[in-house]
């Protein structure tokens, strides 16, 4: 599913409904919830520079996560946020080999973005340039934009308070990163065509 | 134009295409939601999980109006308190669908057929033997309730088949 950017309801809030009629009893909620939450989780996995393998056992943990402790959820409708922070704690825990959880706090910030050379070799010439432009942001914007991509415009401030971004860092004003990528394309008449 | 103006179309449309590049080049795995949807439901029943023993397919003659045999996908689930074979084979009521015969070690089990939008139940016979006419091809699991009258006794959840 892509999500839509003009959508009413982002895909955070649809999946704070899907989770609450969870709670409330309607089992097959779930299953919602995990098709809207997904993308959106694995590229904040992958932002963190883990394996395939990671990521999937990280996101998966979350998951069983929120059904384990699903009573003591105390806002439902924050539910992707509380994914995203679950899912970066679980992928730094087992990149250290941890046996416990690990807290927010020692959660580090995501590297620079990479693509394995192979999935470079399969972009157009328009995303190589736009990942030209995306490599000369800071390591947190990367992480920021990569993630917020995959939700909608109401969901990026609270994406972004998930991924440890100050207050008013995105949305509704556009912030300092989505506007580091706007002047950076704007400025590159190879982007323009 | 500022990082405080409000965000606008061409800042949706830089981030589509941003989306658009992650998702050709670090694209979510092929079944990653059926995992995380079977890790869940496992965790959420409690249930105990039954492997997959053997998936064959077969040829057997169909009735005698087609003159083709006709494929028959059968496969057996095993889990220490039940068995369940399921053999799926084209429903005759609607084109395109199939038919699940099934049959479960237990009598009056009942049995979940859960597929994406849906959910089916039958309860099996004095012989363990259910059917269920109508449905459509895709991805689905099992749930067996070999005691459906005690919540203590765990359901029994099949791995994920495609019919």
């Amino acid at each position: 599913m892509s999500p839509t950017p003009t959508a009413p309801d982002g895909v955070g809030t649809l999946a704070g409904h899907a989770f609450a009629a969870y709670l409330a009893g309607d089992r097959q909620r779930l299953s919602e919830l995990v098709d809207l939450v997904t993308p959106v989780l694995w590229h904040a996995a992958r932002a963190q520079g883990a394996s395939s393998s990671t990521c999937e056992d990280a996101i998966q943990t979350a998951l069983l996560q929120l059904v384990d402790r699903a009573e003591t959820i105390k806002e439902p409708a924050a539910v992707l946020g509380w994914l995203i922070v679950v899912v970066k704690r679980e992928i730094w825990r087992l990149v250290r080999g941890e046996r416990r959880e690990i807290g927010v706090e020692e959660v580090p910030e995501a590297p620079a973005q990479q693509l394995d050379p192979e999935s470079q070799s399969i972009l157009s010439e328009r995303q190589r340039l736009l990942w030209q432009h995306i490599s000369s942001l800071t390591p947190r914007c990367q992480e920021l934009l990569r993630v917020i991509a995959f939700a909608d415009k109401p969901d990026y401030a609270a994406i972004a308070a998930s991924l440890g971004m100050p207050i008013g860092s995105i949305g509704p004003t556009r912030g300092r990163c989505l506007n580091k990528l706007r002047v950076s394309l704007g400025s590159d008449p190879g982007w323009a065509v | 134009m500022s990082h405080n103006d409000a965000i606008d179309e061409r800042d949706l449309a830089n981030l589509g295409q941003l989306r658009d590049l992650y998702a050709h080049a670090d694209p979510v795995p092929a079944g990653l939601g059926e995992r995380l949807k079977f890790a869940i439901t496992v965790q959420a029943l409690h249930a105990e999980v039954a492997e997959l023993m053997e998936s064959a397919l077969l040829a057997t003659r169909g009735s005698e109006t087609r003159a083709q045999p006709t494929r028959i996908d059968s496969v057996t689930f095993s889990a220490p308190s039940v068995n369940l074979m399921v053999s799926v084979s084209p429903s005759e009521s609607t084109e395109g669908h199939v038919r699940i015969d099934g049959w479960v070690t237990r009598p009056e089990a009942l049995v979940e057929a859960v597929m994406e939008d849906r959910a089916v139940t039958a309860k099996t016979d004095a012989n363990g033997r259910f059917v269920i006419h109508d449905l459509p091809h895709g991805p689905i699991h099992f749930v067996i309730r070999v005691d459906p009258s005690d919540p203590k006794v765990r359901p029994v959840i099949t791995p994920t088949i495609e019919v």
